[in-house]
Order: C-alpha cells, then sequence, then structure tokens
C-alpha cells in the first residue's frame, strides 16, 4: 500500500521538479546563467498568484495565470537589471563575469526573498486547488489537483520539447546553446534569441511556482531551498541537458519521498545532497552533462 | 608597491587602533556590543579575501569553516569544561581539519563546481546539526557554561585585539613572497606553473590558512555571545554577508572586506528597526556596488593604480 | 649529450593525432627551429616537453634524466623556461616584481625574498632592455616590453633549455630584429633554444637547425638552407606547383566594386594585427589573399564581417559598415565561412544547412539545398549524421554549404584547406570552380596555400605581418613571389 503511494506521490513531485529544473537548466544552456534567483521567481509567481486567487473576483484560475505573468516579469527583471549588464560591463574581467553573475542572482534572489517577505509576511501560503475532489490511481486516493499536475506538467515539457525541437525559433536555441557565434555569423541577432529563452523560463518557473503552491504551499523561507533543489537537480543531471534534469528530478523526487514515508519527513533533502556531494566528486558533469 | 604608499597605510592603521582603542570610554554597552560583532565580521572576511582575491577560489560557503570551529568549541566546552583558550583552539582545529578535507578534492574541479561544493558543505553541515540536534541543539541552538567575560569593554578589547593581529597577520601574507605566489596561482595557474610553482600546494595552504583564522574567529564568537545556533552562525545568510562586505570594501585588498564587513554589521544594526526590509536594502546595496563599482569601494584607494 | 633529447613523442586528442613521432636533439648553445602551416602540431610539441600536457607516447629527456610525466613546476625547476605565445603579466605587479617571481623557490614558509633577489631581477631587466620600466605596471607597457617581460621571467633562473612560442607575432619589423638579438645573446650564452614561429623568414634567419612540421608529423629536418630547398616543405607551404587559369583582368576595371576596405588597422590589445590594409572587391569577382599564418587575413574578414573594431572605413556597395552589427552585416549579404568552420557540432548535417536557410522563404530554401546537395554530394548522403562526426573535409564542406544557403553576396573563405587531404583540396576546387561558373557570387578567399589560392583567383592580395605588401594579378604573382615567398 505505501509502496503504491509513493510512488503516486513521488511521481507527482518529481513532475513538479522536473518542470523547475528544466527551466533551470535551459537558462544555463542557452544564456550560460546559473540563476540563484530561480527560487525567488517562483515565490513571486506562488504569492502573487496565491493573493490574486484569494483577494480579488479573478478566483483560483485568475491567480494562476496573473501568478505565471508576475513569475515572467520577475524573470525580465532578473535579465534586464541584474544578468545582462554584468554580462555586458566593461569593468568586470572576462573570466570574472560568470561568478559576478553567480553572486549577482544570489544578491537579487535575496531581495526578491526579504522584499516578498515585507509584503506578505513569512507565512507558508497555499493555493486552493484548481480541481477539487479526490481519484482512484491504482488503489492510492490521490487529491484530483495531484493528478492534474503531474499532466500539466508532462504536457507543458512535451509541448517544450516540440518547440525547441520542431520550430525554428527552437533550433535556434538549441544552436545558441552548441555556439553562439555560428550563429551570429548566420544572420542572427543573439539577443532576440536570450529575449526568447528568458521569456520561456519565466513561464515555466512561474507556472512551477504556481503549481507548487497550490500543491505543498510555499512560503518566503523555501525560496532558498528551491534554488538549492532546482540546482543540484541539474546538476545531478548534468548542466546544460534537459533530457538530464528530467531523470535526475525523477530520482531526487522519489528519493526525497521515499525518505519521507520510510525515514523521516525531516530527513527530506538529506538523501539528495549526500548524491549531490557523490556527483561532484566522482563525475562533476553529471548523468548526461555536456560542459 | 611604493614606500609612501606604505607609510600613509601604517599611518592610518596606526590612527584607527588608537581611535579605536579609546572609544569604550565614551560608547554605550549596545554601540560596544555591535562593533565587537562587527570585528569578528571582519575578520570572516579578511579570511575569505585571502582565498579569493590571491588564490582565485570563490568559497560560497565560509559558514562551513566557521560553523566546525564555533559548535566543535562549543560542544567540548559543554562535554568538559576545558579552559576557553583550549575550546578555541581545538575549535580551530576542527576548522583546519575540515577546510583541508573539503580543498583536497575540490581544488581539482574548475570555479563554479568549486563554488557549488562549499554550498553544498554549508548545507550538510546545516543539517547534520539540526540532525543532531539532542547534542547540538538543532535550530535552536546551544549555550555555552563560559564566556570569555561579560564586560562588555573586555569583550571589545578583546575582538579588537584579535582583529588587529588578524589584519596585520593576513595583510602581511599578502604582501609577502608566499602571497605574490598565491596571488600568480590565483590569477594565471599554468604561468605559475611554467614558473616552477606547484599551485595546488600553493592554494591548498591558502584554504589552511582561511581556516584557521576563520575557525579561531568563530569560536571566540560563539565565547562572546555565550549562544551558538544555526541561524546566527551557519545560515547561508551569514555566508553572503561575509561575502557581500569582502566585494563591498573591495576584493583583493585584505584590508578592504575588513572594512566592509564592519559597515555592513553597523548598518545593518541600524536599520534593524525596518524588519525585514534591512536585508533588502543591504542587498539592494550590494547588488549596486557589483553593478556599478565592481572593484568595490576601497578597491581603487587600496590598490596601486593599475591604469597610470 | 645533449641538453634536450626527445624521442618518439605523440599526442592524441581523441580521434585527432596533433603529434605523430616527433623526435629531435637540443645541443646547448643551439637554436633549433621548429616550422610547419597552423595545425601541424608546433605548439603542441612545446607543450609536451614543458609538461602543460602529457603524451600519450615517447621520451623527453633533460640531460639524460626522463621528464615525461613530471608536472610542469617539476620541469620548470630542473631548468626549462617557456616564453608563451601570449603574455602573462601579473597585471597587479609591477615588472620588478613580476621578474622577482619567477626567482622565489617554491616555498610555504617564505614571508621575505632572498637577499640578492632584487638585485638579480633588475640585472635581468636591464640585460632585455626594461631598466627604464622597472616601477610601471603590465598595463601601461608597449606590447613589445610586455614580450621582453616574458623573456625575463622565463630566462630568470638561468634555465638549460629556453622554448620560445611565436616570439615575432604583433612586432613590427625593428622590434622582431631586437628581439632576435636577445635570441641570439641566449645562444651565446649556452642556453639550448628551441623556437617556434610563423615567421618563416625570421626564424630561417635565426635558427641554426630546423625541423618542418605537417599534420603533426616530421617532414624535413637539418640546416636552414637544406630544409627550405626541401621539395616537399615547399609543398606544404606553397601547394605545389603554382598553376595559373587564364582571367580577363581588364574586365575587373569595369565591375562595379561590391566591398571596399580603406586605411584599415586593427589593434588587439596592443598588439598591431592589421596596418593601413587597402583591398576592394568588384562584383563579381574571385579574389584571393594570400598569407602565412599571423599575417593578418582573419583579422581583416573579421573586421569586414564587424567582428572586431577597427579604425579605417569599409564600404559595402554604397555604404559604410561602421556600426553594424555581425548579424546585421551576414543578413546583408557578406557570410563568412571562419577558419574554425563554427558548425553546430551537435546538430545533423540537415539542421547545420535548415539553419543557414531560415531566413529565406519555404520554396527558396528548398531550391538552394537541391542545388547544394548537387554541389555537394557527399553531404545529402551524409544529411542525417552528426556533424561532429564528419570527416575534416566533409565538416568544411559543410561549414561552406551552410553560408552558401544564405545566398550571399559576398562570400568570404578563411582558410578552407585547412589540415586537409590532397583528394579533398581537388574536391574544394572543383566545386569552387562551379560555383564560379554558374553563379554571379563575389567571393574573398583568404588561404596560406598558394597553389589551392591562385588558379580561381581574378586578382591576388598578398599580406605580410599584417600589411598589404602586393597586389596584382596571379600570372604576375606566381612570376614574382614563386621564390620569395618562403
Amino acid at each position: 500500500m505505501t509502496t503504491l503511494q509513493i510512488l503516486v506521490d513521488g511521481f507527482a513531485i518529481s513532475s513538479l521538479y522536473a518542470l523547475a529544473a528544466v527551466g533551470f537548466t535551459l537558462i544555463f544552456g542557452v544564456s550560460g546563467v546559473l540563476n540563484l534567483a530561480h527560487g525567488g521567481i517562483m515565490l513571486v509567481a506562488a504569492l502573487v498568484g496565491w493573493w490574486v486567487a484569494g483577494s480579488t473576483p479573478l478566483g483560483t484560475y485568475g491567480g494562476t495565470l496573473v501568478g505565471i505573468l508576475a513569475g515572467l516579469l520577475t524573470a525580465y527583471l532578473t535579465y534586464f537589471l541584474v544578468v545582462r549588464p554584468i554580462q555586458r560591463s566593461t569593468a568586470i574581467a572576462q573570466e570574472e563575469k560568470e561568478i559576478f553573475v553567480l553572486t549577482g542572482t544570489l544578491l537579487w534572489g535575496i531581495m526578491i526573498q526579504t522584499g516578498m517577505a515585507f509584503v506578505f509576511s513569512d507565512n507558508p501560503v497555499t493555493m486552493r486547488p484548481l480541481i477539487r475532489g479526490v481519484v482512484d490511481v491504482f488503489g492510492v486516493r490521490t487529491p484530483r489537483n495531484e493528478v492534474m499536475i503531474a499532466v500539466l506538467c508532462w504536457v507543458v515539457i512535451g509541448l517544450l520539447w516540440l518547440l525547441i525541437n520542431r520550430t525554428r525559433a527552437g533550433k535556434q536555441m538549441l544552436a545558441a546553446s552548441i555556439n553562439p557565434r555560428g550563429l551570429t555569423l548566420l544572420g542572427f541577432d543573439l539577443s532576440q534569441i536570450y529575449f526568447r529563452v528568458w521569456t520561456i523560463y519565466g513561464v515555466l518557473a512561474g507556472l512551477a511556482g504556481v503549481l507548487l503552491a497550490s500543491f505543498l504551499g510555499v512560503g518566503t523561507a523555501n525560496a532558498g531551498q528551491l534554488t538549492a533543489s532546482a540546482f543540484s537537480i541539474v546538476v545531478l543531471g548534468g548542466l546544460g541537458s534537459v533530457s538530464g534534469s528530467l531523470i535526475a528530478a525523477y530520482v531526487v523526487g522519489y528519493l526525497e519521498t521515499i525518505t519521507a514515508y520510510l525515514i523521516a519527513p525531516t530527513l527530506r533533502p538529506i538523501p539528495a545532497l549526500i548524491l549531490l556531494v557523490l556527483v561532484v566528486y566522482l563525475r562533476p558533469q553529471g548523468l548526461l552533462g555536456r560542459r | 608597491m611604493t614606500r609612501a604608499f606604505n607609510r600613509r597605510l601604517l599611518i592610518a592603521g596606526a590612527i584607527f587602533v588608537l581611535v579605536a582603542t579609546v572609544l569604550p570610554l565614551w560608547l554605550s554597552a549596545y554601540v560596544l556590543g555591535v562593533l565587537t560583532t562587527a570585528y569578528y565580521f571582519g575578520v570572516f572576511s579578511m579570511s575569505w579575501d585571502l582565498l579569493f582575491g590571491f588564490a582565485g577560489e570563490v568559497n560560497f560557503g565560509p559558514t562551513f569553516l566557521i560553523g566546525l570551529g564555533a559548535y566543535t568549541a562549543a560542544l567540548l566546552d559543554n562535554a568538559y569544561h576545558p579552559p576557553v583558550v583550549v575550546c578555541i583552539a581545538v575549535g580551530a582545529l576542527a576548522a583546519l581539519v575540515g577546510g583541508v578535507l573539503l580543498a583536497l578534492p575540490a581544488l581539482r574541479l574548475r570555479g563554479p563546481y568549486f563554488g557549488l561544493v562549499t554550498l553544498v558543505a554549508v548545507l550538510l553541515l546545516q543539517n547534520a546539526i539540526v540532525i543532531f540536534a539532542r547534542f547540538t541543539g538543532g535550530e535552536i541552538g546551544m549555550t555555552v557554561p563560559d564566556v570569555m567575560t561579560i564586560d562588555p569593554k573586555l569583550n571589545y578589547w578583546y575582538a579588537l585585539a584579535f582583529f588587529v593581529v588578524s589584519a596585520i597577520l593576513l595583510y602581511g601574507l599578502s604582501r609577502s613572497a608566499v602571497g605574490l605566489i598565491l596571488q600568480a596561482s590565483g590569477q594565471d595557474a599554468v604561468e605559475a606553473q611554467a614558473l616552477g610553482f606547484n599551485v595546488t600546494k600553493h592554494k591548498l595552504a591558502a584554504f589552511s590558512v582561511s581556516a584557521l583564522f576563520s575557525g579561531v574567529a568563530g569560536a571566540m564568537l560563539v565565547f562572546y555571545m555565550g549562544a551558538a545556533s544555526v541561524g546566527t552562525i551557519i545560515d547561508i545568510g551569514i555566508g553572503v554577508q561575509i561575502i557581500i562586505g569582502a566585494v563591498l570594501g573591495g576584493r583583493r585588498t585584505i584590508l578592504g572586506p575588513a572594512v566592509g564587513a564592519i559597515f555592513l554589521v553597523v548598518a545593518a544594526e541600524v536599520l534593524r528597526p525596518l524588519g525585514q526590509l534591512n536585508t533588502f536594502i543591504v542587498a539592494g546595496v550590494a547588488l549596486a556596488v557589483i553593478l556599478f563599482f565592481p572593484d568595490g569601494l576601497l578597491g581603487h584607494v587600496l590598490r596601486p593604480r593599475e591604469n597610470a | 649529450m645533449s641538453a634536450l633529447e626527445a624521442r618518439g613523442l605523440v599526442k592524441r586528442y581523441g580521434g585527432l593525432v596533433a603529434v605523430n613521432d616527433i623526435g629531435f636533439d637540443l645541443r646547448s648553445g643551439e637554436i633549433l627551429g621548429l616550422i610547419g602551416p597552423n595545425g601541424s602540431g608546433k605548439s603542441t610539441v612545446m607543450k609536451l616537453v614543458m609538461g602543460i600536457e602529457r603524451p600519450d607516447a615517447g621520451s623527453v629527456k633533460l640531460d639524460g634524466v626522463e621528464t615525461v610525466g613530471w608536472p610542469s613546476y617539476r620541469i620548470a625547476r630542473a631548468g626549462v623556461g617557456i616564453v608563451f605565445q601570449h603574455s602573462r603579466p601579473l597585471h597587479r605587479q609591477t615588472v620588478l616584481e613580476n621578474i622577482k617571481l619567477a626567482l622565489l623557490p617554491d616555498s610555504l614558509l617564505r614571508l621575505t625574498a632572498m637577499a640578492g633577489v632584487d638585485d638579480r631581477a633588475r640585472e635581468i631587466a636591464c640585460a632585455v632592455g626594461l631598466s627604464d620600466v622597472l616601477h610601471r605596471h603590465p598595463a601601461t607597457l608597449p606590447f613589445a616590453d610586455l614580450r621582453r617581460m616574458e623573456m625575463a621571467k622565463a630566462i630568470a633562473r638561468d634555465p638549460k633549455v629556453v622554448l620560445i612560442d611565436e616570439p615575432f607575432a604583433g612586432l613590427t619589423g625593428t622590434e622582431v630584429e631586437a628581439f632576435s638579438e636577445l635570441i641570439r645573446d641566449l645562444r651565446a650564452q649556452e642556453h639550448a633554444v628551441l623556437l617556434v614561429d610563423h615567421n618563416v623568414k625570421s626564424v630561417a634567419a635565426l635558427a641554426d637547425r630546423v625541423l618542418a612540421m605537417y599534420l603533426g608529423q616530421e617532414v624535413a629536418t637539418g640546416t636552414v638552407d637544406e630544409v627550405m630547398r626541401n621539395e616537399t616543405v615547399r609543398r606544404v607551404y606553397l601547394g605545389g606547383t603554382l598553376e595559373v587559369a587564364q582571367r580577363n583582368g581588364a574586365a575587373a576595371q569595369a565591375r562595379p566594386s561590391l566591398l571596399r576596405v580603406e586605411d584599415v588597422s586593427v589593434f588587439y590589445g596592443k598588439a598591431q594585427a592589421l596596418e593601413r590594409v587597402d583591398l576592394h572587391v568588384g562584383e563579381g569577382e574571385f579574389v584571393s589573399v594570400v598569407g602565412l599564418n599571423g599575417a593578418g587575413k582573419t583579422t581583416l574578414f573579421n573586421a569586414i564581417s564587424g567582428l572586431v573594431p577597427y579604425a579605417g572605413t569599409i564600404a559595402f556597395g554604397d555604404r559604410p559598415l561602421t556600426g553594424c552589427t555581425p548579424a546585421s552585416i551576414a543578413r546583408d549579404g557578406i557570410v563568412q565561412c571562419p577558419e574554425s568552420r563554427q558548425l553546430f557540432a551537435d546538430m545533423t548535417v540537415r539542421e547545420n544547412l535548415d539553419l543557414g536557410g531560415q531566413h529565406l522563404p519555404a520554396d527558396a530554401r528548398a531550391e538552394q539545398l537541391a542545388w547544394l546537395f548537387e554541389l555537394f554530394p557527399i553531404l545529402e548522403s551524409r544529411q542525417n549524421q552528426v556533424a561532429r562526426t564528419l570527416s575534416g573535409g566533409e565538416q568544411q564542406m559543410l561549414a561552406i554549404a551552410r553560408a552558401l544557403m544564405m545566398r550571399p553576396k559576398l562570400l568570404i573563405l578563411d582558410e578552407p584547406t585547412l589540415g586537409l587531404a590532397p583528394v579533398i583540396l581537388e574536391q574544394l576546387s572543383k566545386a569552387l570552380e562551379r560555383l564560379r561558373a554558374t553563379t554571379p557570387i563575389t567571393v574573398l578567399l583568404g588561404e596560406q596555400n598558394v597553389t589551392f589560392a591562385l588558379p580561381h583567383a581574378d586578382r591576388v592580395y598578398l599580406l605580410e605581418h599584417s600589411r598589404v605588401v602586393w597586389e596584382g594579378e596571379p600570372a604576375e604573382f606566381a612570376a614574382v613571389m614563386g621564390e620569395g615567398y618562403l
């Protein structure tokens, strides 16, 4: 009985992790940025969505949409206020740019976290589920919402796959992650491509944030942990590899669920951390990483 | 470095020590307390800068080393009640051992991965402390039965003395022959090797020195506050504060980070009435510094003019 | 006994054999020159000797002691100094401090330098001509002085063997002479010197013996005269007997100007990569820019494509290109196929080509693709293969085809024959011929391989050491330059 429960619950949480991680990996692969404000973007989406759903006549669906938009806006702010100015700065040496971007996004993430805490207070919030009721999955009573979330995550991931592999814009983004100079030589404006990637990222992170709010609940204290989780998953799967992130998301998601059910809920994040340490020492490029 | 610059620095340093030593005669215990903490953070940031500015390695988890020193000293004191000095020494040793164990494999990794490992180390330590809450007091923290002294003036002077000695030692190291080799190792490892220097050995040494100073400072901080907890010693936020202080003050100058850290602690205290917003403002200021003054506030002053 | 003895050195990078069975003796008081086109493995040999890379096979003996497998700092302490191709100063230290660093022992405990280090550092600085700039910082020094400082660091501890990688790159004629004097002094002081440079003439003037490499292998070794007259060496550099197809020179004047480069100079930091270059290409012309590596061809093309800043004017048609982004220049019709090809290695042949054609409407794209498959049939048969797995020649064809997918008005080809076997050169040559015959395309070709560059060209420019030293028709070039090129 518990095994099935673990399988089902683990699947849902892993799907959500997958969605969050894929965005993170996309931004790293194409834009070269390890965005430590990732959790912050998800947080903004979650909190704004919750507030709109609860305090305005737009309701849960409206709240979800507005939340995603808020996430998108925050992603744009991250790119135009923090990342791009550092990347273009002539005062910083080329070799140091990576580290400065990392520190910059870290600071920006902290600003988001404390800013949100100021506006919304520290208490974790849960959004009301989009679909109510329970359904029977392999004999496990599961909230319909949870099923919907898992399905939605996979639909979005599938759309993303189609976008990258079947559309012209997608091929450009893929090419940008392999060889940006090649694209310039072929007459493509890299700034346009980067803008598109950050847009997609904003939507992905926003959606992940809102869904997380309705599934597990989100609070300002979570922001750091969310970034850390996404980071671990992406490193495990291999920085820059979308399929690697997907696989790693499920590994981490199930590890955490198993730990929570069979050992203790408080020890949830531990196995993933240990796994991360092992990976970084034994195989730094992760499962399927390129760089 | 010209003689004139060194003389000016010496004079400025002497004035600072003089003024700082007599301050307790006028200031309240509260202000002295803030400054005491600020001096310890000054040492944290200086140790960080030795590693970053000179060995070229970004340590995203300085609180790993600090926490090892602090908690080892606290646990020892609670268990066996040896003299405070012994606790601090053992704490420093723990930090040193932990630092070397972390650095040995980590130095093989490239820049961002090295930073990542240091971040993970902090998370692991944090979780370990929470898991073994029975001994460590977990999230709430633990107290130590002994403190260095209750007198705020004495505490202040202890911290000041430690800060000044550390500054002299670390700054001296950075300007010494070893410091020069370290800079070369951090800036251009291939060239340093081609000139005959074992870069790994030197970076490991830098890490050890950084660990030692961080460990002592962390242990002393515990015996000053009389308590240790995740939130005050280990939290990633503390680590970020240390890094921000260093960047604010001017990396690669040792003294810049000291000033930056002190400024940050004082500013955070001044802004405390604003609540959560104080972290927001501090992070915002630091971000602005990174964007517009990547060399920090004192970077230009403390470094020789490179574009004469 | 030789100061340095190398035998059977082999180094592989994945499937590429960069160094294949190289061996040589280097004696004290001797200068050995290592020459060869780009990609021949010269720099890799230096790295193997210095311990920066580990050879897959072979041995390196320093004074009879095997050093393969030693970390580079140990080899340095044993008596090898290296002057890298690109200067690597410590920016926050003065010249004197940089040199002092080279004199320090590898000790963790030394807080102050030993007495005498300061004096010795000054001595060395004077010997290389840096006595006036001891207290300046590297950012303020002229390029030639930076190179002198590199030399000072390398010889500071009086090493038995000195390795010098591309000492003359970026130096003016007089500076080359001064530097050559320094290197001659090294020889007089009984150091053993291994010299690598593209500037074959300068190396020839300095070296006692020369080893010529091509594609990782030794092609000839002996005295300077012997090697320079060696048939294989000449073929490697010149590409064989100079053939020239008949071109109608008069027509060139009548053509409207498509590209006009006027008084263009490019600096990389302090190094002058291009000095007041004038060049023009008429519509429908095929112009070859000939010159050895390091002469400035790539820099010139990068300036035209907007990838590097330059002084002077470049006009395309009647519009100046200043201020245009590289992407817009490519879209407007100047498409470059660079030396490094810049393929999307993890994507298939077809995907690479499709990306090239994305600016075209669907039917034009299909038409262009079909035409290119006809021009390069091998690409059609390999269209679903990942670009990384193609051979060198196939990759080059893909790069050219991808550039052609953009229907360029001006196609710039930078060193397309680099590292390719003669049989592939044949195919490329035929493809270029067909291109010329069937389309109104204008081509600017940069090549070291003169045999490849001449037959198609309407006009030829000779670029040497960042300046245009000759311009004219291919037939004249063959007559005038054949002997003096090397």
